[in-house]
């Protein structure tokens, strides 16, 4: 492959001397490029906001935020008492009816909000944190580096992250903060492989070349120079990242690797419930499951805004 | 063509060995006692011990890893914990029976999917275009297991026209098998449409831009002549990617709809050995779900060099 961004820190330093004064003028108007890209990014908030999909993504998402903070005060019954008939159907003080063992699943629906929307949008940061650093050095230094970590995120990515996640929390127990481990490493390898493209087609732009004879260290350049300029993929990423980890979460949950039973989770509540369907009892399941298509549909609806607006549709 | 399928086998191997690797770390990070861990804490340590000696997994963590290798190429995949006999012979028929599944959720979704794409692409921008795109983005980020709920709810208990258990009686024939699997499948053409149509609307839209459509639509041929003798077959291409790598990842999405309809395919095997902490059944579909995406994209790799002579012929120089 490619290795002809070789200039090791002594050699770098010996052409530095010289070029010094070459780049000193050019440093004065660096201010400008900076301005030109917060009115670019300020011009691509406005494109983004405008676009309907949106702002109706936005709205649900806000809906569930509030009832993942204040589920419990909004919440008309509780979501843990017993004390209902069970298998009422939905009426008025229970719009959703009850669950098998006389629960309010309005309720229920309200309070399970938080466990999703607290792992989802985690795991998707950490997987951005070390995917964007792990594609960084891959695609900046290239080389056996590259070579290696990029065979093992091909591995990676031939198996359905379920499938994988579901062995790793069967190995390691499921708690809250394995889930959100898990769901993390295992989306690291994608982001990565997305970072290093980016990264890919700026290494050899004109700006890192002379930062590089300035004499900048490659750490610097990596996350100072060119990290600003891959902002925008990997604002995309972190948008459909979030919507993949609600899918993968609710599903892991679905398949009893999810938060241990008592807790309200969506997908723990379909696992629970999806067996009365067969009996008429569908609203115990209905409600749960709509409310994990809405918030993944609301958040893929903004993912995909912030997408066709940065990469241009 | 002999060199690149030459090539690519090896670069398939040399991925699924990686892949077996990293299932081995995955399932041994914690140094744990196997033994304990299935026979439970009140088991007689002698028990523990002796259930440790007999399935190897009291030696060195090195000599496990070369038998779960050597496990791996005779395809033999170990010993279920729970059961004691061959994974392969829990496996494989289990396969098979998700196989079905997936091949009759495929039958559907493929025709279905490109023309719904063609469509789309011919009607690019106009009301009809963006509908069928939003369409394919909304089901296809819904999670499988509640499209198959929400299905099952209306067709198979509102409307009674399907089976709530999709495991037909022993001894039906494959024809007899189709209701049963109709409703599951469908659940899975849901959520894989919206990819499919996207990449052949996107592959269609960029074949209808190129010099070589205008050329065709030039000289006089009409849209379906352009359509069917230039455009596809390289507007295809990029769909048979997709394809491929969804009958991979199709099998995250089979394991919930498999426990939604009550099916005993490979899913529902992997669930009850994770209820049973079988690591190696575990283990061995999990291997079994990449071979099967490995030989799906190589095929895929294969007949796009067999349509487009220019990824056949880049090799020979």
């Amino acid at each position: 492959m490619s290795e002809s961004h070789d200039i090791t820190p002594e050699s770098s330093e010996i052409i530095s001397t010289p070029a010094v004064d070459v780049f000193m003028p050019s440093s004065e108007p660096n201010n400008a490029p900076v301005s030109e890209r917060r009115q670019a990014r300020r011009e691509n908030w406005r494109l983004i906001r405008r676009r309907p999909a949106f702002i109706i993504g936005c709205f649900i998402v806000l809906v569930f935020v509030i009832c993942a903070l204040f589920g419990t005060q909004l919440a008309p019954h509780s979501a843990f008492d017993f004390r209902v008939k069970p298998h009422l159907s939905p009426r008025a003080a229970y719009p959703f009816g009850t669950d098998k063992t006389g629960r309010d699943v309005f309720s229920r629906v309200i309070v399970g909000a938080r466990d999703i929307l607290k792992i989802a949008p985690l795991a998707a940061l950490l997987s951005i944190v070390f995917g964007v650093t792990l594609g960084m050095f891959m695609g900046y230094f290239g080389g056996w580096l590259d070579n290696v970590a990029g065979r093992l995120v091909e591995a990676f990515l031939a198996l359905p992250v379920v499938l994988i996640g579901l062995l790793a929390i069967t190995t390691l127990g499921n708690s809250t903060w394995v889930v959100l481990g898990v769901v993390a490493a295992l989306f690291t390898p994608i982001v990565a492989r997305t970072v290093r493209a980016a990264v890919l087609a700026e290494r050899d732009l004109d700006y890192v070349t002379s930062a590089r004879l300035r004499g900048e260290g490659s750490i610097f350049i990596m996350f100072r120079e060119i990290l600003p300029n891959v902002s925008g993929p990997i604002v995309v990423e972190l948008t459909v990242r979030i919507g993949y980890a609600v899918f993968t979460v609710a599903t892991l949950s679905f398949l009893g690797a999810g938060p241990p039973p008592p807790s309200p989770d969506w997908g723990a509540q379909v696992s629970e419930a999806y067996n009365g369907i067969a009996g008429g009892f569908w609203w115990t399941t209905f409600f749960p499951a709509l409310a994990i298509a809405l918030l993944v549909i609301a958040v893929n609806l903004i993912a995909d805004s912030v997408q066709s607006v940065l990469e241009g549709s | 063509m002999g060199r690149y399928l030459m090539r690519r086998l090896l670069s398939a191997l040399v991925t699924l060995w990686l892949l077996a690797t990293i299932v081995f770390a995955v399932v041994n990070v914690i140094p744990g006692d196997v033994g304990r861990k299935v026979l439970g804490p009140f088991a007689p340590k002698e028990d523990v011990a002796a259930f440790n000696h007999r399935l190897g997994t009291d030696r060195p963590l090195l000599h496990q890893y070369l038998v779960s290798m050597k496990n791996l190429i005779t395809l033999h995949f170990g010993t279920s914990y729970a059961s004691g006999s061959k994974v392969s012979s829990v496996i494989f028929p289990a396969l098979f029976r998700s196989g079905k599944l997936a091949l009759l959720a495929f039958i559907i979704t493929i025709p279905v999917s490109i023309l719904a794409g063609i469509f789309a692409a011919r009607r690019q921008d106009k009301l009809a275009d963006r509908s069928v795109v939003t369409l394919g983005l909304a089901t296809s980020s819904i999670p499988e297991f509640v499209t198959a709920a929400v299905l099952m709810s209306i067709f198979c208990v509102h409307w009674k026209i399907g089976h709530v258990y999709a495991t037909p009686p022993a001894g039906t024939s494959l024809l007899g098998q189709l209701p049963y699997l109709f409703f599951p499948a469908m659940a899975m053409v849901i959520a894989y449409f919206g990819y499919i149509t996207r990449m052949t609307r996107a592959g269609v839209i960029q074949a209808l831009h190129s010099d070589y459509a205008r050329t065709a639509t030039m000289k006089g041929l009409g849209k379906s002549e352009v359509m069917r003798t230039h455009l596809l077959r390289n507007a295809l291409a990029p769909t048979i990617t997709v394809i491929s790598v969804q009958i991979g990842y199709l099998f995250g999405g089979i394991i919930g709809v498999e426990k939604v309809f009550n099916y005993a395919g490979l899913g529902s095997t992997m669930l009850i050995a994770v209820g049973s902490k079988d690591i190696p059944v575990l283990q061995g579909a999990v291997l079994l779900v990449g071979i099967v995406y490995m030989v799906s994209t190589l095929l895929a790799d294969l007949l796009i060099a067999y349509l487009n002579p220019r990824v056949r012929l880049e090799t020979k120089r």
